[in-house]
């Protein structure tokens, strides 16, 4: 762990080192430069007329700079390229690993397709040393094909390769089935390349399945797909070759002989080809032994076997000697027949050919003497068994393989299902939590709604509160004012008058020579007398209506505020305004805009004074406030709070507002409400 | 032989009754012999006239016009207790010494009562007092100058203005609004409305406002 993030780090400072400045632009030119070479690398192992070990050398190389690109299917696509490269040169264990590589990067990058290139390639590897392996990797590339159409060329191959698997492990009508898939996978994709393989398949299993009739006819309808192609002849060998072995089989021994002769008559062919030439040649010597044919025997199965000896086909070499100890045995030179036998199940075991092996052991019983033909006879009665049972633990495996698969794709479903349903259930989640949260803010915003109209209800309360409060206390002053009033007057002036009128008229019978001087006082408490009763005439006459309240909170306001701001005011209210009948939301509402108007002046007008009127016009009640402040651009102030405050509260009682202002010559709030 | 003279004065300060008798039994006592009685409220005062009435009756009463109501609530001014005198006492001289001198109170006064005299507390001397109150014993009536002066105005203005006109037209100047008129004039607004334009009438001020109106009545004395 810690080592890798030490190695990451080298890396990333070597590359920073390295490419130092370099820009985005720089490393994708190095990306493609990277991926050229890789492709000339390619191209350039593909010419068969370099060794094989120089190609080798090459497509490491390749791989070396291909493995440093970025992942991608690109990538994984020229590591495929690679692997192919090493398949032609029979670098096979190469092969294997690239397409392992190939395949671990798919699997990174969520490559579907790469996943089943890469499987099909390495069920290619395993096809003739390790067939349950190789079910397995064409298995998977099968199931992924399944769900990925578009790919039926591809599908195709899998499927023939399948079809070639199970017919190895005897599981024939299985094999027909994905056979007859692969043809429609190729139809569908037009492409016929793989048809006369895919024919030729069917033949070999229509003979196991004794439908030898039918057989022929695939056979020859496999060379039918190769006309006019250059396989056409290697075709037709090979056609020809199966359709004598089906003939061999019905022991139509003529039938097999002609078709065997006529593959032989392709001589230019077969020189080059010693290997198909010899296991003709075998096939016609032994369908000759068979019919009792003997003119040529065995000389024509030492022809094939000179030439499977000088090039070293085992295979063909086993099978070769089986039938001239087969030959043998029938012309009862046992010793003869004894010695090709053992050399044959020498071969076999050797190659692992069971079934020629087993064919040995058969006749090494017979030839042999007694006591080793017994012992013989025990290891093909063992190898037969063990035959047996290997042919049905490969279905088994292969069962259990297609089991397993299935399995996973039923779990899949499940899972999938599974996921359905969480999903199903998240949504739903989903769905009522979005529900109940737009209920919330429903109820949110219905309760802010209410709180905000309790509140103004609340400040209706309020201020109707205020007012009553404002007309008490002047109820009070006036109840104190009158009884003043009505003291003085009553009281305390009839006293006064009591007293001056005795004095004057004690005044009038004195004769003390002060009388004038006492007159003097005496007028002095008549104007006295005079005094109080104006006070008591004013303190009386100083009834004020009841809407007078509003006007002074509204005054009071004005004068708190511009006694607190230090600025003059001036207000005006117009008499015949109907305070009283002018309902309280919209006494509220003219006194918060006065407010508003007010605090906006004393924040930002920078007033001396301020006028502010109430006018009633034409059933309208008129409220301008003037200030001689440094005023503002009408329009660029517009949207302030407060202007917006004051807008929406004219509005709400259908009113109009102007505000008209310039720089430095004051602003003027004028509103227009109908009462 | 000095001539005998029953007075009732009825005021609700004792020491006005004693400035009263302070003037009149001075100089006074020589010619007339001068009993005076004394009530300080409009019980006492009735009960007093209704009592004279059966056996002596007053030649004078002093009557101040306001005081403390009578406890039935049926007298309730020196005006309504003038007016009962008058009834009962029709020989006697009645003399209203009162502290309004407001022209509509004069005014009600004079149509009401029409007393023998008629004293405004705070013009009055304690020599124009003895004036009056000779003058009123001889049978003359005697008014106070401010009384005199309402009477001038009137008869200038060639025309008078009723009690209500009068009413709405001191309530108007006290500051009372039209709207609220009703609550002190018993009209209806649209009454009281219509007088107003017939009082803008007659002082030939038609479609003026209100304080035109006020600015007008005073300058012709009805306020």
């Amino acid at each position: 762990m810690i080592t890798s993030f030490f190695y990451r780090l080298v890396i990333i400072f070597l590359v920073i080192t390295l490419f130092g400045c370099n820009n985005t632009d720089k490393v994708v030119d190095e990306e493609e430069l990277k991926s050229n070479l890789v492709i000339s690398h390619i191209e350039e192992a593909r010419n068969t007329e370099i060794p094989n070990d120089e190609r080798k050398a090459i497509l490491d190389k390749a791989y070396a700079i291909c493995s440093t690109l970025k992942n991608s299917t690109y990538k994984r696509d020229k590591i495929n390229d690679i692997s192919i490269g090493y398949y032609t040169i029979k670098d096979y264990e190469s092969y294997k690993r690239m397409n392992e590589k190939s395949l671990k990067l798919a699997t990174l990058i969520s490559d579907s397709l790469g996943i089943a290139k890469s499987y099909g390639n390495l069920g290619i590897y395993y096809r003739t040393s390790k067939i349950d392996s190789a079910y397995y990797f064409f298995d998977k590339a099968d199931q992924i094909y399944s769900k990925m159409p578009g790919n039926e060329y591809s599908h195709g191959k899998i499927l023939i390769d399948l079809g070639q698997i199970l017919r190895k492990a005897k599981d024939y009508s299985e094999s027909e089935s994905v056979t007859i898939e692969a043809i429609e996978k190729f139809v569908s994709a037009d492409n016929e390349k793989y048809l006369p393989i895919c024919y030729t398949n069917l033949g070999i299993l229509a003979k196991f399945l004794e439908r030898y009739e039918e057989a022929v006819n695939y056979h020859l309808k496999a060379i039918e797909y190769t006309i006019g192609t250059k396989d056409e002849v290697s075709q037709t060998l090979r056609s020809f070759n199966n359709i004598g072995t089906v003939y061999k089989s019905q022991k139509k021994y003529d039938k097999a002989k002609e078709y065997y002769n006529k593959a032989l008559s392709y001589k230019d062919f077969l020189n080059k080809r010693p290997k198909r030439h010899a296991l003709l040649l075998d096939n016609l010597a032994y369908v000759n032994f068979l019919s009792n044919d003997l003119l040529d025997i065995p000389d024509l199965f030492y022809e094939s076997l000179k030439i499977r000896d000088s090039i070293k086909d085992r295979y063909g070499i086993a099978t070769n000697t089986l039938h001239l100890a087969e030959y043998y045995k029938s012309r009862g030179e046992d010793s003869i027949s004894r010695v090709y036998a053992l050399e044959s199940s020498k071969m076999s075991s050797e190659l692992q050919s069971n079934e020629e092996l087993l064919k040995a052991y058969q006749i090494l019983s017979d030839v042999s003497d007694s006591e080793k033909g017994l012992e013989y006879a025990n290891r093909y009665i063992k190898l037969n068994d063990s035959l047996i049972k290997e042919e049905r633990l490969f279905r088994d495996k292969f069962a259990r393989i297609k089991f397993e698969t299935d399995e996973i794709a039923e779990k899949n479903l499940q899972i999938s299902r599974e996921n359905e349903i969480l999903i199903i259930a998240i949504l739903g989640l989903t769905a009522l939590f979005l529900l109940g949260y737009i209920i919330f803010r429903q109820q949110q915003s219905n309760k802010e709604l209410l709180f905000a109209q309790t509140q103004q209800e609340a400040n209706q309360e309020i201020y109707r509160l205020l007012l009553n409060q404002q007309i008490k206390l002047e109820e009070g002053r006036q109840l104190e004012q009158q009884r003043m009033s009505e003291e003085l007057h009553d009281g305390v002036l009839g006293r006064l008058f009591g007293v001056r009128l005795s004095l004057d008229g004690i005044n009038q019978r004195a004769n003390d020579g002060f009388t004038e001087a006492r007159n003097k006082y005496i007028e002095e408490l008549k104007s006295i007398e005079k005094e109080i009763r104006l006070i008591s005439h004013d303190l009386g006459t100083e009834s004020l209506p009841s809407d007078v309240a509003y006007i002074d909170a509204v005054e009071s306001l004005i004068s708190d505020l511009c006694d607190v701001n230090k600025i003059n005011f001036e207000f005006n209210n117009d008499e015949n305004i109907d305070w009283e009948h002018i309902d309280d939301q919209k006494k509220v509402n003219l006194f918060r805009i006065l407010q508003e108007s007010l605090q906006n002046i004393f924040k930002h007008a920078n007033a001396k004074s301020i006028k502010i009127n109430f006018d009633f016009i034409e059933d309208k009640i008129n409220l301008t406030i003037l200030d001689d402040g440094i005023g503002f651009k009408s329009e660029k102030v517009k949207k302030g709070i407060g202007l917006k405050n004051i807008t929406s509260r004219v509005s709400q009682m259908s009113g109009v507002v102007q505000f008209l202002s310039n720089k430095d010559s004051g602003t003027v709030v004028s509103v227009s409400v109908p009462t | 032989m000095k001539k005998k003279l029953k007075v009732l004065m009825i005021d609700d300060h004792p020491m006005i009754i004693e400035g009263y008798k302070n003037t009149l039994l001075g100089e006074n006592q020589k010619e007339y012999q001068i009993k005076i009685d004394i009530a300080s409220n409009c019980d006492d005062a009735y009960d007093k006239i209704l009592k004279s009435s059966q056996s002596t009756p007053y030649d004078m009463l002093f009557v101040d016009i306001k005081l403390p109501p009578s406890s039935d609530g049926t007298i309730t001014s020196g005006e309504d207790l003038a007016k009962h005198a008058k009834e009962l006492l029709p020989k006697a001289k009645i003399i209203i010494l009162t502290m309004h001198r407001e022209d509509h109170r004069i005014h009600n006064i004079l149509k009401n009562i029409n007393p023998t005299g008629f004293l405004i507390k705070s013009d009055l001397t304690s020599s124009e007092l003895l004036l009056a109150f000779n003058n009123i014993v001889k049978g003359k009536a005697y008014y106070s100058a401010t009384v005199n002066d309402h009477f001038r105005k009137m008869m200038t203005n060639k025309f008078s203005l009723d009690e209500k006109n009068l009413k709405i037209l001191y309530h108007l100047s006290r500051g009372v609004k039209t709207k609220n008129l009703p609550n002190y004039v018993s009209l209806s607004l649209s009454a009281i409305e219509k007088r107003k334009n017939q009082i803008k009438e007659m002082f030939s001020i038609a479609k003026a406002d209100d304080q035109k109106l006020l600015e007008e009545a005073r300058k012709r004395g009805f306020i």
